[in-house]
């Protein structure tokens, strides 16, 4: 198992998780990163056999594709209304540059 | 008997034959939450239509049309699932003013049954939590005594079926958010199997784990819930085509025969002694019913909560990348987009959601995947070989639903461990996705509700609830009602 994350590394996953945290925040969630994942380490005690495949879902299903459709999809204006902001037509953001 | 007393079925049953009508029905419900709900805290929002939905029902059954199975039934409805104009905040801060503009597979299914939502109940903030301490809304407070949680993350749908605010609810379940509230507050819950119940319109949290389920007095009752809103969906691409069993009309065959294994390295130390001796009990009125009892192993149990704290936060913290202040109602300003992301995202969750998040982002990123992604996901693979190899012997295995009762608020606020344990006998199931479901069998000293679970085979759900149903007709617990101001009188 990987080592446990220092508060420089707590830093860059919250800069990757686009999370604002203070330092505070900061010292806290490391401190409890290295609790979780101290007891995620017990993971390397199963003795997994060589050939053991991953299960990535109950359902081990294969692609499920529908018949290409028109179908009636909710209104433009019933999804903006839950945006923060929006000119009706489209979502609008802070500068991106 | 007063309509708290009364169970869903035969609340059902009235309403068909006159002898109650929806809007009174509807209304007593509602004084009830207007009287009691203060002290509770188990809804987050009311609806406004119920008892207009109430009257058009009313209209119908006298002019003598064709009504649905559960015309009238009123059903609360876990904030984390989508009801159209209806606010749904998953007990986010993200979603305070989040109103979806359209239902939820099951709630369309309810709806079409003609049942009535009057409210959405509370929640750990995007069902992270087993506690409901974690909702932005405040926590909900367990119906048996005021002053302990009533468990989660459908904390809200449990204590009010247990302090009968709504006959029947639904609840979420990921790692045991149906079953841990439902043996915290002395009701029945069930998960169904992985692909059963429509996970759409459900706010994801870890998309490989959730499922929809009924939280419900009686096993009869959840029974009747799943015979509306099982089966398959197109819109839900993990929906399953092989449908369940008909749940409703095997209940009343009796258990001679039936095998339950019952694992002993469940009983260990972290098992509270009045639990451990309740599950005995437990276990001898199956026997009594007919059950022959096995000893079976399920060797990697024990490792189901660490490899769950792996998976679901690499889940949770891909399907949580949604709400970045563009398209949910909640945005925190910035400079530039990049800014204004991560001021939206450090504001809008609370802690707990921001911890998965940042531990899923860790587990994921490059040069940790196989380390902690990849091997949680082959132990998966062992945990379900496991009963794979169990269901070979054995039609259902029975254990502890929680390892303690209900603890106190602000009992493991500190110590996330702590809380993640309380989910160690309810997280394999949803690993495996086969179906689990928790019932009442006894109260601690203290007069806490203690629940049992039994797990079984993939789409056997039929014969969970028929277990579950043979034990209460020989049993009261699940009748037992808290001695409270909400206590219900017959």
């Amino acid at each position: 198992m990987a080592g446990t994350p220092e508060q420089t590394t707590v830093n860059q996953v919250a800069k990757l998780a686009r999370i604002h945290l203070n330092e505070q925040q900061i010292e806290s969630s490391a401190e409890k990163l290295a609790q979780i994942l101290g007891y995620i380490g017990q993971l390397d005690e199963v003795e997994l056999p060589e050939d053991v495949t991953p299960f990535f879902g109950a359902i081990e299903s294969v692609n499920a594709i529908r018949d290409d459709q028109l179908q009636a999809s909710v209104p433009r204006k019933e999804i903006l209304d839950n945006a923060p902001d929006s000119d009706g037509e489209f979502y609008l953001v802070p500068p991106v540059f | 008997m007063t309509l708290s007393a009364l169970n869903a079925d035969v609340i059902v049953d009235q309403l068909n034959a006159g002898e109650l009508k929806a809007t009174d029905c509807v209304q007593y419900f509602l004084d009830r939450i207007q009287t009691h709900d203060a002290e509770i805290n188990a809804f987050v929002s009311i609806s406004q239509t119920a008892l207009e939905q109430a009257e058009a029902i009313d209209q119908r059954r006298k002019a003598g049309q064709t009504v649905g199975c559960l015309a009238g039934l009123p059903i609360a409805i876990k904030d984390g699932i989508c009801v159209s104009g209806q606010p749904t905040t998953a007990g986010s801060k993200m979603l305070e003013k989040f109103t979806p503009p359209y239902d939820a597979t099951i709630v369309e299914r309810l709806k079409s049954a003609d049942a009535i939502i009057i409210g959405k109940t509370n929640m750990d903030e995007f069902a992270m939590g087993s506690s409901t301490e974690n909702s932005f809304f405040g926590p909900t407070h367990n119906p048996w005594a005021t002053d302990r949680v009533p468990g989660g993350s459908s904390g809200g749908s449990a204590a009010c079926v247990a302090s009968r605010l709504a006959p029947v609810a639904i609840g979420s379940d990921t790692g045991g958010s149906i079953r841990q509230p439902a043996s915290f507050c002395g009701i029945t819950g069930l998960k169904p199997t992985y692909g059963s119940v429509s996970r759409y319109g459900l706010i994801a949290f870890a998309s490989s784990l959730d499922q929809i389920g009924p939280m419900t007095r009686t096993a009869k009752e959840s029974a009747l819930l799943m015979s509306v809103i099982a089966g398959f969906d197109p819109r839900d691409s993990t929906s399953s085509k092989a449908q369940i069993t008909d749940c409703l009309s095997g209940l009343e065959t009796p258990l001679n025969g039936i095998r339950i294994g019952v694992c002993r390295n469940q009983f260990n130390d972290g098992l509270d002694q009045e639990v451990e001796t309740k599950i005995n009990d437990a276990t001898s009125v199956f026997k009594l019913l007919g059950a022959e009892i096995k000893e079976i192993e399920l060797p990697h149990s024990q490792y189901a909560v660490a490899a769950y704290y792996v998976i679901a936060p690499c889940e949770a913290s891909s399907n949580l990348a949604r709400y970045d202040g563009v398209r949910y109602t909640f945005r925190a300003p910035g400079n530039d987009l990049e800014e204004m992301y991560r001021n939206t995202r450090g504001q809008g969750f609370g802690n707990e959601v921001k911890q998965r998040i940042m531990l899923g982002t860790y587990a994921l990123s490059s040069g940790y995947y196989e380390a902690y992604y990849l091997k949680a996901s082959k132990v998966r693979r062992m945990i379900k070989q496991d009963y794979d190899d169990a269901f070979q012997k054995v039609d259902l295995i029975l254990g502890p639903t929680t390892p303690t009762p209900a603890f106190k608020l602000g009992e493991h606020a500190e110590d996330p461990l702590a809380m993640y344990l309380a989910d160690v006998y309810t997280v394999s199931a949803n690993l495996a996705g086969i179906p689990a479901i928790s019932v009442p069998v006894g109260q601690s000293k203290n007069g806490l509700p203690i629940g049992l679970q039994l797990q079984g085979r993939a789409f056997e759900e039929n014969t969970l609830l028929r277990a579950a149903h043979q034990f209460q007709n020989v049993t009261l617990w699940h009748d037992t009602s808290p001695s409270q101001p909400w206590r219900t009188q017959t």
